[in-house]
């Protein structure tokens, strides 16, 4: 049970990240924070491919010459590293759109707030 | 409306928990993902990397060899993503500039 424990809390964690962005998502009425919490809802899947990427008794894949590349257990597993790498890219790029979008709507319409913003826009 | 949202949040909750708890133990060496071969007796993409980046590039970082060496065109297209954001960027706050 303690081992159960000991090898998913990092998982646990992850969805308890997911759940506080998702509530961002759902429940508040600004078009800021509902991105905030777009932005926490990406930085868990981030953090959930990581910790699923950790190996004990290994370093980082950087190759040592004191260390034997031929076992493989030596080295962290590269692939998910780096497609989070892209991942992280991607996110950024896209998060830097939605807020210059949420800029031009505040110039427009004078507000963020999505109820008012449906009152206006009607 | 309000309690359609929290059945939502409770029941995306419990099916992520339940669905975490049928994977590996973290950190776990044996898990098939860090395994050097598969199942069916190919060699894990992984494992292959760890053990061959050196001699193919030339490099130590092994991250560095998959990013800018097995996968330079798809960094590249990753690139041209980011340059188009900052190109829309770009072209909505010019747009709000001439508009007042």
């Amino acid at each position: 049970m303690l081992d159960f424990f000991l090898g998913h809390y990092a998982y646990w964690f992850v969805v308890i990240l997911m759940c506080v962005g998702l509530y961002g998502i759902l429940f508040k009425k600004n078009l800021v924070k509902k991105t905030i919490g777009l932005a926490i809802f990406q930085v868990s899947v981030v953090l959930y491919f990581v910790s699923i990427a950790s190996k004990w008794d290994a370093t980082v894949p950087v190759r040592d010459s004191n260390i034997p590349v031929e076992q493989v257990a030596n080295y962290l597993n590269p692939l998910p590293h780096t497609l989070m790498l892209t991942a992280i890219v991607v996110g950024v790029a896209t998060l830097g759109v939605a807020f210059t979008l949420l800029m031009a709507i505040y110039n427009r319409y004078g507000t963020l707030d999505e109820q008012e913003l449906l009152e206006e826009i009607q | 409306m309000k309690a359609l949202k929290i059945i939502i949040l409770i029941l995306f909750a419990s099916v992520m928990i339940y669905a975490a708890s049928d994977l590996p133990y973290r950190g776990d060496p044996d898990n098939l993902m860090h395994a050097e071969e598969s199942i069916t007796g190919t060699k894990v993409v992984g494992s292959y990397v760890i053990q061959e980046a050196y001699n193919d590039a030339k490099t130590p970082n092994i991250v560095t060899v998959i990013l800018g060496d097995y996968r330079s065109v798809d960094t590249f297209g990753e690139q041209v993503v980011v340059f188009t954001a900052g190109l829309i960027t770009i072209l909505i706050l010019r747009n709000r500039r001439r508009l007042t």
